[in-house]
């Protein structure tokens, strides 16, 4: 649903086994914009049961699905989650109790999916970076791993995210525009991109620094048969190389350090 | 900027309004200068946070339409917008003379503010002085409790403590809101506090009500307690703002309207940020 990236969608939906599938937004994390939700009604209604919860309006009977949200989610073929503010998001999430119906939509097989906000949310930890202070917030914690999205669009984001890794951050999967992890339950089965030249990495630390292994990802326009699942995701298919701690030169007390900030109840 | 730089309530002060202000009246700007005029600034800074909307362009648009060309410096905070922002939280709210909180989902509101710990940069500004105001889901948030219908049906939830009691809002526009309040003040859910009609306006002191105020002539207030499982209720009488000699308008004499023409100037076209 984002700019040019119907081929990721294509892929998400080809995921779930349904003629059909039954699809659900969550905008929570553009606080519902209205405009978000058109586009994926426009997206997806032509061929999905197409539907939408919106944490904003349930009071005015205009928030999509207005009955047991957790019924409803849990019928879902795949949930599909914006982009946004994660922090704000997770927020909301928690405060109508659909971080713990997400992670038993999950167990249930429920395909899960989003952009941005909606990728770093499913994972362990979260690199959110803001007005220039990145801080790790804890996701849902599903993928036992850390996250770090649009890797490629600002180069500090490279710089802090090994520094947060080598610092103690869990070891995670940074991620390019345009480019999608395609876990199974924890694990990582498969690199897709809708761009030729998009790239995945994991990140691990290492005694002095971190370890960077490029991840091949799948180009999704180059034909339209799938290659076979786990067909490029893993070492040896990567490239390994190792990255000496960077200087950290904005290193700042509590701010920069790793492991989770409790978020408050 | 330091906070003896600015000019500070000598009291802690916080309206909250039964609904009102310029998202709910586009065209009386009575409670809105009545904000204005709760703070010694001559030029206030004044916060909108539109949380409690999920930070609608409509709400921001609103703000910037009444106050931009007043005299005040006004800027709005997005929480689902942080990118955009310019300064870190805590830098953005120690600057202000008035936080503005507009309207909505009052689970959204404190569960996002808590999210980034902006509950308690808030309960800071108050403690130094910076005038909190707000309406429906932004006044009941003061309060220990109040009424929400952020799922759907009416029902009550705390909120975050700084003003004693309860508040339920909108009890003329949205009915079905008060005997969900009136039931749960009976049975002690909440604690005994106020009722209040779309334009009228609580100022509290410190934690103590100073004045009952209104931009609607006819709009009214109660309070109500629970005495032995019983619902005492009293009717409280607002003064209409803006007629009468304790209305917050006044005369405005020539030179603040010259004032008011320079800050329009040189604030040039637009004012403020999409």
């Amino acid at each position: 649903m984002e700019r040019d990236s119907s081929l990721l969608d294509d892929y998400v939906l080809s995921l779930t086994d349904s003629p059909r599938p039954r699809v659900c937004f969550l905008p929570t994390a553009s606080g519902d914009a209205d405009h978000y939700v058109v586009r994926f009604y426009r997206r997806f209604s032509p061929s999905c049961e197409a539907s939408h919860v919106s944490l904003f309006r349930r009071d005015q009977g205009t928030g999509g699905v207005e009955d047991d949200l957790a019924t409803h989610l849990l019928a879902q073929d795949l949930v599909y989650v914006g982009g946004g503010n994660v922090v704000s998001m997770l927020g909301a999430w928690r405060a109508h109790g659909l971080d713990d119906v997400l992670r038993r939509a999950w167990r249930k097989g429920v395909v899960l999916c989003g952009p941005s906000a909606g990728s770093l949310c499913w994972f362990q930890e979260a690199l959110s970076a803001f007005h220039g202070a990145p801080r790790s917030v804890p996701g849902l914690g599903l993928l036992p791993y850390s996250n770090c999205v649009h890797y490629d669009a600002e180069p500090e984001r490279r710089m802090e995210y090994h520094r947060f890794v080598s610092d103690g951050m869990r070891p995670g999967f940074a991620v390019e525009d345009g480019v999608a992890l395609h876990f199974r339950r924890t694990r990582l089965q498969r690199v897709v991109s809708s761009r030729p030249d998009g790239s995945a990495y994991r990140v691990e630390p290492a005694d002095d620094g971190v370890v960077e292994t490029r991840l091949n990802a799948a180009y999704l326009g180059a034909d339209t048969q799938a290659p076979p699942p786990q067909a490029a995701a893993l070492p040896p298919g990567g490239r390994r190389r190792r990255i000496a701690r960077l200087p950290a030169p904005h290193k700042a007390g509590a701010t920069r350090t790793a492991g989770p900030e409790p978020l408050p109840a | 900027m330091s906070a003896d730089a600015r000019a500070r309530s000598e009291e802690r002060l916080i309206l909250a309004m039964g609904g009102g202000g310029f998202t709910m009246e586009p065209t009386n700007p009575l409670l809105d200068d009545f904000v204005l005029s709760l703070t010694p600034a001559k030029e206030p800074r004044v916060l909108f946070l539109p949380t409690a909307s999920g930070d609608t362009t409509a709400q921001i648009n609103a703000f910037q339409a009444r106050f931009a060309d007043r005299l005040c410096v006004p800027e709005h905070l997005s929480l689902f917008r942080l990118a955009d922002a310019k300064s870190p939280l805590a830098a953005t709210v120690s600057r202000q003379d008035i936080i503005y909180v507009g309207g909505g989902s009052m689970r959204n509101l404190l569960a996002i503010w808590r999210a980034h710990g902006l509950d308690q940069l808030l309960v800071g500004a108050w403690r130094n002085g910076t005038v909190l105001a707000g309406l429906s889901a932004g006044a009941m948030c003061w309060f220990q409790g109040g009424v929400t219908r952020s799922s759907g049906p009416p029902e009550p939830m705390p909120g975050l403590g700084l003003l004693d009691g309860s508040l339920t809002v909108h009890a003329d526009g949205e009915p079905e809101r008060l005997p969900v309040w009136l039931a749960s003040v009976r049975d002690g859910t909440l604690p005994g506090g106020w009722a209040l009609d779309d334009g009228v306006g609580l100022l509290f002191a410190e934690r103590t009500l100073q004045r009952v105020v209104s931009s609607r002539p006819g709009a009214g207030a109660q309070r109500v307690d629970a005495i032995a499982g019983e619902l005492v209720r009293h009717r409280l009488e607002p003064e209409l703002l803006g007629d009468g000699p304790h209305g917050a308008l006044g005369g405005t004499d020539d030179a603040v309207e010259e004032l008011r023409r320079v800050n329009r100037l040189r604030r040039g076209i637009g004012g403020g940020r999409g």
